[in-house]
């Protein structure tokens, strides 16, 4: 941890400043065929803006974390697979920052993906964690192949021709390069020919999507929570899921985008930001409610970089990893307290728990963009870059406003969550245990989480994160200047934070709890969103009714066609066999008559063919 | 030596392999069956010797050699043929080889 905060500081004093250590993995001399300035692969690190500020996240959220699981699980047999699968993650997580290009970058991507599915399952004997961890392994897979395929055509088109060097970027190994975005190069380089462009860029989305539980991939987040909290907080609130976001900053940053990839990331960003917060508005369990909000953050990130500002969505991807994981640390302590995880059964925890709930409400507010908390910054600098931007496409302006309204529904959620938790006067449920804090080394992550989410925002005030943040490419509206524009934003924006708190109080403040009648026409609505938009039904369909269909048929081929014909070929023998095996009567002589008899055959072959066979020789 | 004592010679040869043979087919003894073998085999070094001998004195001392080489086979081959009879009787109590019929299925 102290050495990426290092990194970190010495990045802000040298503003921009690339640092690269590479070798040469594996080399291919030039050859005719798809790689004619021939191939290298490298493995290396490169340490810049982009990677310092997620290795501060990584390492400090990371260590928080670490401390914090000493108390949340001591009481677990499996503790020491829990550090080494923990630590397993975070080494991985930490080369997947630091990885100089693509191929190391999915390397690591992969081994994170793995660590998630391990820490997910950690409580293997649950069902439904088993299947968590297998739902969340197969969702991420999806957008891996597609990532994948992604780097498959970045590669090949960009062996052609390519920015670096004399050879292309192919031989040399295809390394994220300082101020070099290969893209509009690419295109001029293929006369305007962007489509095979457009399609790596889509591809690298879809892989950002798995990762990051984008819309249409989201299904696996909420369910991701079936593991320990502090895994919630670290791999699924902070760290793995920002890797999505991180390669989606990245590509924007090195390789490019073209606009029509821009639209895209701008309309799954905007979208799910929206989406993601409507499911958390009805959810009564807490940890799946700040899952969802995860989700529409990292939404807001996707925005910022579709709308092609990297350095803005890695800004508001530092600021949530510190109040997201405050979040899902505080929640973890009322799940350590009270052993549940329903919102309805909980309430007036506030008394027994007083660090927790001003921990939770710091997340919360910092969440719901109250200034000066941290989210406030980032969150108004998300939107006010898409706006600067609104002008370059038309269709900008719906995911625009999608995004503006989940400001209103995420300070909903998130104080709807806190007063069923933690105000009113005693619990729902008189069977709950005695809500009692943590031991300190739970209490101490959770203060110290608190004051960054109170001050990460302000970071962006010092010059030395200005310059880090200014060292990377595509940023805008950093330092935030406050021209009318801003001020109007941002004070819709906290309005509409406030006005979500406000009916969050009114609704379920001081213990109230807020029924919707039963026949209200609402209640569809609330029917939809707590069945997720019955996404997870249609893809069990798919997966039960489609794949298992083409399972039986091939199922069918294999078992009567290709076993069938085997099996047949067996038969066979083994019915010749048992035929020949009569010959074997197991006496001496039998079988020296039998070596006689075919050498008297022999003799007579060759008394028949022997002349024969000399005259065609033309011996004597 | 001339065709036609070659042609006794070969005659005298085929009819000990044939003796052999016979023997080889027909006897349940294990020592008649090594007998028998030697017998086969007999006829068969007697064709080398044959052979080296016609035409008189041109085809040098391989054949002789040969038929020296094969002796020895002979010896070692009865020498192995003897020690299985041993083993035989210590295991069946008999060297009748219609009962080392073990390894039939």
């Amino acid at each position: 941890m102290i050495l990426g905060v290092l990194i970190a500081l010495g990045e802000m004093w040298s503003p921009g400043s690339y640092t690269n250590v590479q070798f040469t993995w594996l080399h291919l001399a030039p050859a005719p065929g798809p790689f004619p300035n021939g191939l290298s692969l490298v493995m290396g690190t490169l340490v810049d803006p982009l990677s310092s500020l997620m290795l501060v996240v990584v390492t400090v959220v990371g260590f928080l974390v670490m401390l914090y699981s000493i108390g949340y699980m001591h009481h677990d047999h499996g503790l020491p697979r829990y550090y080494a699968e923990l630590s397993l993650f975070l080494a991985s997580m930490t080369g997947l920052v630091l990885a100089n290009n693509l191929l190391e970058f999915f390397l690591f991507w992969e081994l994170v993906g793995v660590c998630s599915y391990f820490l997910i399952g950690f409580y293997y004997e649950k069902p439904s964690a088993a299947s968590a961890a297998k739902e969340a392994f197969l969702v991420t897979r999806v957008g891996d192949v597609l990532f994948l395929a992604g780097i498959f055509i970045l590669f090949s088109t960009y062996s052609l021709a390519g920015p670096v060097g004399s050879g292309g970027w192919a031989a040399n190994g295809f390394v994220f390069v300082q101020g070099s975005t290969a893209v509009p190069f690419l295109a001029t380089a293929m006369g305007g020919h962007t489509t095979l462009l457009t399609v790596a860029g889509l591809l690298i989305l879809g892989g950002a999507a798995g990762k990051s539980a984008q819309f249409p991939l989201h299904v696996w987040l909420p369910d991701a929570m079936e593991g320990p909290t502090t895994v919630s907080a670290l791999i699924h609130a902070a760290t793995m899921v920002a890797a999505g976001v991180y390669l989606l900053a990245i590509t924007s940053v090195f390789i490019g985008f073209t606009p029509a990839d821009q639209l895209a990331i701008v309309a799954i960003g905007g979208f799910t930001t929206f989406f993601a917060a409507t499911m958390a508005v009805v959810h009564p369990d807490i940890k799946r409610v700040i899952a969802y909000s995860t989700i529409s953050q990292l939404g807001y990130m996707v925005l910022a970089i579709g709308a092609g500002f990297a350095m803005v969505g890695l800004y508001h991807l530092f600021t949530h990893a510190f109040f997201k994981a405050l979040l899902f640390l505080a929640a973890g302590s009322v799940i350590h307290a009270v052993g549940t995880q329903d919102l309805f059964k909980m309430g007036g925890l506030k008394k027994h728990m007083r660090v927790t709930a001003a921990a939770f409400a710091i997340g919360g507010l910092a969440l719901a963009g109250i200034p000066p908390f941290a989210g406030f910054w980032s969150k108004d600098d998300v939107l006010s870059a898409v706006y600067s931007q609104l002008g370059s496409h038309p269709l900008y302006w719906p995911f625009f406003l999608l995004a503006f309204a989940a400001v209103f529904l995420t300070a909903y959620y998130i104080f709807r969550a806190w007063f069923l938790a933690f105000s009113g006067e005693t619990t729902r449920d008189p069977t709950l245990p005695a809500a009692h804090e943590g031991p300190w080394v739970m209490q101490v992550p959770l203060v110290i989480l608190s004051g960054f989410a109170v001050v990460a925002g302000l970071f962006v005030f010092l010059p030395g994160f200005q310059s880090l943040l200014l060292g990377g490419a595509g940023v805008a509206g950093i330092p935030p200047t406050y021209g009318t524009t801003d001020l109007l934003l941002s004070s819709v924006s906290v309005g509409l934070g406030l006005g979500g708190v406000g009916l969050a109080w009114s609704m379920w403040g001081n213990g109230r709890v807020y029924a919707l009648a039963e026949t209200s026409p609402v209640q569809a609505v609330r029917r939809l969103l707590l069945n997720r938009y019955y996404f997870k039904v249609g893809y069990d369909w798919i997966g039960l009714k489609g794949v298992y269909t083409i399972s039986r048929a091939a199922d069918f081929f294999d078992r009567f066609v290709i076993d069938g014909t085997i099996r047949g070929l067996q038969r066979m023998f083994a019915f010749a066999s048992n035929r020949a095996r009569a010959l074997q009567s197991g006496f001496v002589s039998d079988y020296a008559a039998y070596v006689v008899a075919g050498l008297l055959g022999l003799f007579v072959l060759l008394l028949i063919v022997g002349p024969y066979l000399l005259g065609r020789l033309g011996g004597g | 030596m001339t065709e036609l004592a070659l042609t006794g010679f070969l005659g005298l040869s085929a009819g000990l392999f044939g003796i052999g043979i016979f023997g080889i087919l027909t006897r349940r003894n294990f020592i008649l069956l090594l007998i028998s073998i030697e017998i086969a085999m007999n006829a068969a070094i007697l064709n080398f010797v044959y052979f080296a001998a016609f035409p008189s004195g041109t085809s040098g001392l391989s054949g002789q050699s040969i038929a020296v080489v094969l002796i020895g086979f002979a010896a070692t081959e009865v020498a192995v043929g003897l020690a299985i009879v041993l083993a035989l009787n210590r295991l069946k109590g008999t060297i009748n080889v219609a009962r080392a019929n073990d390894l039939k299925l």
